[in-house]
C-alpha cells in the first residue's frame, strides 16, 4: 500500500484479538517453520484464552488447510488463486495485509525464512505495526496481552526483550529451527474459510522464470548430526565424518569455513548463515566453536566435541569433550559403535528352507 | 535516459570487535570501530557493475550520525556519484519502521529512481526489514536475497537464494533489490576518487530538509521498544572429559541414555 506515513497507535487495542500466523508453503506443502509457528502461536493464544488463526495462500490449499487444523489451528483463513501458487511479494503482502486489517489480530507471527522476511516488514508498514525480527523466545503477558518478543543481539551474547505497546498487530518473525514442531491434536475441530481471489494484474508483474531446486540436505529433521570443521585439515576428512554419521544413523554437517573452502557443499552448513539444528546428538569434529556456528547448534540435546585445542570455545557448549586427535578419536568411536551394535542387535530370524 | 540507482548503506560497529559496557549493558560505541555494513558494500558493487555497463548515476543514501561520514566518502571513493547522509538528532533510536520511513522520504525527495539496492541485512541488527520496508513505503516491488543481478531494457533479472534452491525472477523497474552478503567482490576505493570525494564532499540532510516531522522519526516514531536486555544464559553443560581409553564407555552411555538409538539407521 502506498504512502510514506508514520505508524499511528491504535485507539482501542482491546479490539484487537487472537493470534495469527502466516503458514508458508513450498511446493504445496507446509514448511517445517510454518508448523513451528502453529506450535508457538497456539501456546500464546491458549495463554490468553484466544484463538489461533492461520493464514494460507496458494493455488490449491485444501490439504494444507486440513493439515493446519490437525496441528491445532482454530481458524484457517485461506486465499486461493492460480497466480498465488508460488510466493511473490506483492500479491501475498496485499492479500495478507487485507486479512490483517479486516480481522484485527492482537499478535501476528511469521517464520523468519527468506520469504517470511521478504514479507514481514511490508505487512508491518502497510498495517502501521511494529515487528521484531528473528525471535528465539516468544511469550505473552497474561493481563496486558502484550507480546514479549525476545531476540539475540550483540553477537548472540545478550537477549533483548522487545515490546510493541501501542500499535497493532504486534508482529514478530521467529527464527526457524528454534521452536518445536507441535504434536497433531487428538480431535481437530478447526474451521476452514477459503476464498477465491482475483488478483489485480498490477501486482503480478514479477515473473518467476525458473526455480533450480537444490538437493536439500534437511539437517533440521535429523536426530543425529556429525559435523566437520577446519580441524579436519583436508576435504577428505569429510569421508570420516560421513562414516561416523552413517554408523549413528545421522547426517553430515559442516562449518561455514569448510563450505567456503569447497570441502563440502553449503547444503551441509550449520550456523548463522546455514541451518539451525536441534538433534538428539551433535558431534562437533575439529570445530573451534565460533559464535556463528554455535548459533546453529547450541540447542542440541547432547553435544560431543572433539578438538586438539583444550581451550576450544566449543567445549563450553559440550556435554562430552575429547581433547584428542580426531583422526584417532573418530575411528575409535566408529569401532566401538560397530561393536555395540553387533552385541545388541536382535539376531535375524532364520529363513525356513 | 540515464538510469538512476540508489544504494542504501549503513555504518555499523565492526562485528568482530563488539564491546559491551558491563554497567549499562549497551554497546560501547567509542571503543568499537565503525565500518560500512559488509552486505551494503556488496549492494554498492552490484550498482557500480550496472553503472559500468550502462553509465548509470549512482547515489548512496544513509541514515546515521555524523561519524558515518567515513562511509559516505568510502562509497564515493569506490565510484558512487553522489552521497546523502540523512542525519539529525531526532533520527536516533529508530526501529525499522521510522528507519525505513526516513530512508523512503529521502529517496522520494531525491526524485526519480529506477533501482534501489540495499544489503540483505546489517551485521548489527540483522533484521533484514529495512529494505522491504522502504519498498512498501515507496509502493514498489522488490527482490530479496539476490546473489546475482542484471539490468536489461527496463527489467531487473536476478537470482534469489532460498532455503531449497535458486529462484530466477524478472521484474520491471522501479524496483528495490536486496543483495546477499559476499555475493560479489566490492571494488577498491581509488586514491583519485578519494581525493575528489573529500573535496566534493557529501550532502547532509536533516528532518526539515527531507520534510519529516520529529514525532514521526527516531525513537518517537518507533512502534517497538527494547524493554530490557539480559545476558543469554547458556544451558550448563558438563563438558565431561573422555579420553581414548574411555570411548567404549562413552558409546555405551550414549546408547543406554537413548541419546543414540539402535533404530537410528
Amino acid at each position: 500500500m502506498a504512502g510514506i506515513k508514520p505508524a499511528t497507535p491504535v485507539a482501542k487495542p482491546e479490539e484487537y484479538r487472537n493470534v495469527f500466523v502466516f503458514l508458508e508453503t513450498r511446493e504445496d506443502k507446509l514448511v517445517r517453520p510454518a508448523l513451528e509457528m502453529i506450535g508457538v502461536g497456539k501456546r500464546i493464544a491458549e495463554k490468553v484464552n484466544e484463538k489461533l488463526y492461520c493464514i494460507l495462500l496458494g493455488g490449491n490449499i485444501k490439504d494444507q488447510a486440513k493439515e493446519a487444523v490437525s496441528y491445532g489451528c482454530d481458524v484457517v483463513l485461506g486465499a486461493e488463486s492460480p497466480v498465488l501458487s508460488t510466493y511473490r511479494t506483492l500479491p501475498y503482502s496485499h492479500i495478507i495485509s487485507d486479512f490483517v486489517k479486516t480481522e484485527k489480530p492482537n499478535i501476528f507471527l511469521i517464520p523468519a525464512t527468506r520469504n517470511g522476511r521478504d514479507l514481514a516488514s511490508r505487512i508491518a508498514v502497510s498495517c502501521e505495526a511494529g515487528v521484531t525480527a528473528d525471535c528465539t523466545e516468544l511469550d505473552v503477558e497474561q493481563d496486558t496481552r502484550i507480546l514479549l518478543a525476545n531476540r539475540p543481539t550483540y553477537g548472540e551474547s545478550m537477549l533483548a526483550e522487545i515490546l510493541c505497546r501501542k500499535h497493532r498487530p504486534q508482529m514478530a518473525t521467529a527464527r526457524p529451527g528454534i521452536f518445536p514442531v507441535p504434536e497433531k491434536i487428538k480431535s481437530p475441530k478447526g474451521e476452514i474459510r477459503i476464498k477465491e481471489v482475483n488478483v489485480d494484474k498490477s501486482l503480478l508483474r514479477k515473473e518467476v522464470l525458473e526455480f533450480r531446486k537444490k538437493n536439500v540436505v534437511d539437517l533440521t529433521a535429523a536426530k543425529v548430526v556429525v559435523s566437520g570443521g577446519m580441524g579436519l585439515g583436508k576435504p577428505d576428512g569429510f569421508k570420516l565424518i560421513q562414516e561416523l554419521a552413517d554408523e549413528l544413523g545421522g547426517v553430515v554437517g559442516a562449518t561455514r569455513p569448510t563450505a567456503d573452502m569447497g570441502w563440502i557443499s553449503r547444503d551441509h552448513q550449520v550456523g548463522q548463515t546455514g541451518q539451525t539444528v536441534r538433534p538428539r546428538l551433535y558431534v562437533a569434529v575439529g570445530i573451534s566453536g565460533k559464535i556463528q556456528h554455535i548459533m546453529g547448534m547450541k540447542n542440541s540435546e547432547t553435544i560431543l566435541s572433539i578438538n586438539t585445542d583444550p581451550n576450544a570455545e566449543i567445549f563450553k557448549y559440550s556435554d562430552y569433550v575429547m581433547v584428542e586427535d580426531l583422526y584417532k578419536a573418530v575411528p575409535a568411536i566408529i569401532q566401538e559403535v560397530r561393536k555395540y551394535k553387533a552385541e545388541h542387535k536382535v539376531a535375524p530370524v532364520e529363513q525356513s528352507k | 535516459m540515464t538510469l538512476e540507482i540508489i544504494v542504501l548503506v549503513k555504518q555499523v560497529p565492526d562485528s568482530q570487535e563488539v564491546v559491551i559496557d558491563p554497567v549499562t549493558m549497551n554497546l560501547n560505541r567509542s571503543l568499537t570501530r565503525n565500518v560500512t555494513n559488509r552486505a551494503d558494500e556488496n549492494a554498492l558493487e552490484a550498482a557500480l557493475r550496472i553503472k559500468d555497463k550502462t553509465g548509470a548515476h549512482v547515489t548512496v543514501v544513509s541514515m546515521g550520525p555524523p561519524q558515518a561520514e567515513t562511509t559516505m566518502i568510502e562509497c564515493l571513493a569506490r565510484g558512487a556519484d553522489r552521497a546523502i547522509l540523512a542525519s539529525d538528532r531526532f533520527f536516533g533510536g529508530a526501529d525499522t519502521y521510522p528507519t525505513g520511513l526516513t530512508l523512503a522520504a529521502t529517496v522520494s525527495k531525491i526524485g526519480k529512481f529506477d533501482i534501489i539496492f540495499a544489503g540483505e541485512e546489517t551485521s548489527d541488527s540483522s533484521t533484514g526489514h529495512v529494505g522491504p520496508g522502504v519498498a512498501e513505503f515507496l509502493d514498489i516491488d522488490q527482490i530479496t536475497y539476490a546473489s546475482s543481478v542484471e539490468y536489461k531494457d527496463g527489467y531487473v533479472i536476478a537470482e534469489r537464494e532460498l532455503e531449497d534452491g535458486t529462484e530466477v525472477v524478472k521484474v520491471p523497474t522501479p524496483i528495490l533489490v536486496t543483495v546477499l552478503l559476499n555475493s560479489n567482490a566490492p571494488r577498491r576505493q581509488t586514491l583519485r576518487r578519494k581525493i575528489d570525494a573529500i573535496k566534493k564532499g557529501f550532502e547532509v540532510w536533516d528532518h526539515d530538509k527531507i520534510g519529516l516531522q520529529p514525532e514521526h522519526v527516531g525513537v518517537r516514531g518507533s512502534p517497538t521498544i527494547v524493554r530490557r536486555m539480559r545476558p543469554i544464559k547458556e544451558r550448563e553443560r558438563a563438558a565431561k572429559k573422555i579420553d581414548l581409553s574411555a570411548v567404549g564407555d562413552l558409546v555405551k552411555e550414549l546408547y543406554e541414555k537413548n541419546i543414540v538409538k539402535l533404530e537410528d539407521e
